[in-house]
């Protein structure tokens, strides 16, 4: 058995790691991606010569995170293999195991006394007219594509949504020679000098801030319109987009007048950014609901354990809050890891690491509030025949429709139980958003009253087969801890 | 591929070339390279909803399965996190 297992190598995830490592546990990390680095950091190939990790301005330290952790011998990791599930032990008290998949070797379990869940975040999903047509995608998806698969859109691409990530990827495919036409935000954007006044108390994001400034300058030289107070009504198209509405609309987000046409043939969304948290859900752990913070978010004590008895959780499912902060709670946690395994961890290593979060915090919070998404003005995109459910194909129609039948349904899972919005393979990523807003407004409710979803194991479905092997015997780590090997599927 | 909507290979140095088959048809791809990516690349069409609906990829990362399809005789495999590799055989016949 391990002694601690935890899920994404992203900031969070490498940075407990190799804490964790420093205090003599046994560590497995466990990544359905082939390469460590998590979404922001996303490595390309290393079958492609030339092409390495570029980090964006101002987090220079991710090359060196990620060196530290693919050379130590000390862990081992589990690319290419999907975390499916989290069992309690029965043999051992406080064992837990979880379950990994892999598309060609199946499902194997792991031992470990500890989990950390370091799952990271998904880019907001938002449901309109159209927005299951090829063509659209996320803000996160395009960057992905462009940075580590050295691939670009051909034809026109608009730029919609609410997040700065917006504009990185803008200028990441006007670098490529992609012909942007628009970059569209809900909101009005902030001056640099707003910017810069709310940044103000926060020393050492001066960088990103100027890389932004130039990001915005380099877009208006290439003729690429930026409108404010702009939000995406409608994408058209038989088998592929090929045009656009966009509308204006006021403060609150609320569609104020008839919508403007525009051609292109991709369209790529960013309102930010939901918690990856199904895992949590999966294994109990308590939730809350923070709009501002990403939705659901995983709920934790001042070490970050979660209200289940030896998980943990560190970045973006504790509240999206960025590289910086996912990297600050991973030291964290595995120094509260260690400690929790009785490993002497000196109080002056607690103290650093809550400055480094301390610090991280004043950041993300300004950024949090000035980019909150109006989730109710989201979910009114969505006409009746939109498809809210993108895997079960059901209608905002339906969903109203049902609502209206059914006064006394006030919770998501009894919407998921009567209309199947949830229960396709994406397990309710991407409509619990949707769902959510529209139930709370039928019900003149908050969001977070209607309650989430629940999650059971397969989190990310596998063949029916594969689940055969959920008997298979618990892996141990070798005896020494020192010839754990990599895996090298 | 460089008709509107489709994509193309911006780093000259990629991988090995491998040829994947995609519903019997070839398709160019290249070691390290996802078998999403050679697919948009290639202009290949990803497998259709439940109403014979067109899809393809929206996240990229593994989470909204719009890129799954059957891969070696697996079914709901995400293409957007396998590597392609020489003679892997992806077949899109529409989702049940
Ligand atoms: C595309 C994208 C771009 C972003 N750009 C920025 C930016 O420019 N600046 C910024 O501050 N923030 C950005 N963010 C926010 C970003 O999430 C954080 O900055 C940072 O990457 C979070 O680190 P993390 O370690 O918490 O999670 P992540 O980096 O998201 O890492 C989580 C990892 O967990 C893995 N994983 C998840 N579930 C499972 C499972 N069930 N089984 C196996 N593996 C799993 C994922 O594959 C992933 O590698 C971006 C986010 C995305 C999605
Ligand atoms: S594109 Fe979303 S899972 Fe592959």
């Amino acid at each position: 058995m391990f002694d601690l297992a935890i899920i994404g190598a992203g900031p969070a995830g490498m940075s407990a790691a190799l804490t964790a490592a420093d205090h003599g546990l046994t560590v497995v990390v466990i990544d359905e991606q082939q390469r460590a680095g998590g979404q922001i950091f996303r490595q390309p190939p290393e079958t492609f010569a030339g092409s390495v990790l570029h980090p964006t301005a101002g987090y220079g330290w991710a090359t060196e995170l990620i060196r530290r952790f693919e050379a130590d011998p000390r862990l081992t990791t589990e690319f290419g293999w999907s975390a499916i599930g989290v069992l309690h032990d029965d043999a051992e008290p406080d064992g837990l195991c979880v379950a990994i998949n892999h598309p060609e070797h199946g499902t194997r379990m792991i031992g470990a006394r500890r989990l950390l869940i370091a799952t990271g975040a998904y880019d907001l999903p938002v449901a309109f007219p159209g927005w299951t047509l090829p063509g659209v995608m996320t803000a996160g998806g395009v960057q992905t594509l462009v940075k580590a698969q050295k691939i670009a859109p051909v034809g026109d691409v608009v730029l919609a949504g609410a997040h700065p990530l917006l504009l990185l990827v803008a200028d990441l495919l006007i670098r490529d020679g992609v012909p942007v036409r628009e970059v569209a935000f809900a909101q009005s954007i902030p001056t640099p000098v707003d910017m810069l006044r709310a940044l103000g108390a926060v020393p050492g994001h001066l960088r990103m801030l100027t890389e932004t400034g130039a990001i915005l300058a380099r877009l208006v030289r290439k003729r690429v319109r930026v409108s404010s107070r702009t939000i995406v009504t409608a994408a058209r198209g038989t088998e592929h987009v090929s045009r656009i509405e966009l509308a204006r609309v006021d403060r609150r987000w609320k569609v104020t007048g008839a919508p403007r046409e525009v051609a292109a043939s991709h369209l790529v969304l960013g309102y930010g950014f939901s918690a990856s948290t199904e895992l949590a859900r999966q294994i109990g752990c308590e939730l809350v609901f923070d709009s501002p913070r990403g939705g659901w978010v995983v709920a934790h004590d001042e070490r970050l354990q979660t209200s289940v008895p030896g998980v943990f959780v560190a970045g973006e499912p504790t509240g999206v809050a960025g590289a910086d902060q996912s990297r600050a709670e991973g030291t964290l946690a595995g120094l509260g890891i260690a400690a929790s395994l009785g490993r002497a961890v000196p109080a002056a290593a607690f103290a650093e690491a809550e400055r480094g979060i301390h610090a991280s915090t004043r950041f993300s919070a300004v950024v949090q509030s000035i980019f909150e998404p109006v989730r109710g003005a989201l979910g009114d995109l969505a006409t009746r025949e939109t498809t809210v459910c993108r895997c079960e194909l059901v209608t905002r129609g339906e969903l109203d429709d049902f609502l209206e039948s059914s006064p006394f349904v006030s919770n998501v899972n009894a919407v998921k139980l009567s209309c199947r919005t949830g229960m396709g393979p994406c397990q309710g990523r991407y409509c619990e958003n949707s769902v959510g807003a529209i139930l709370a407004s039928a019900r003149e409710q908050t969001i977070g009253l209607g309650g989430r979803f629940s999650a059971h194991l397969p989190i990310k479905p596998v063949p029916v087969g594969d689940l055969r092997d959920l008997d298979a015997v618990t892996e141990q780590p070798a005896s020494d801890g020192s010839d754990t090997g990599r895996s090298a599927s | 591929m460089t008709t509107d909507g489709s994509w193309r290979h911006t780093a000259p140095e990629r991988g090995d070339a491998v040829t994947i088959s995609v519903d019997g048809e070839p398709v160019r791809a290249c070691t390290g390279e996802t078998v999403a990516a050679a697919m948009l690349a290639a202009g290949a069409a990803f497998e259709r909803d439940r109403s014979g609906a067109p899809r393809a990829p929206l996240c990229n990362m593994g989470t909204c399965f719009e890129c799954a399809a059957t891969v070696d005789g697996r079914l709901l495999t995400r293409t957007c996190l396998i590597p392609a590799r020489e003679g892997m055989v992806i077949k899109t016949p529409g989702r049940l």
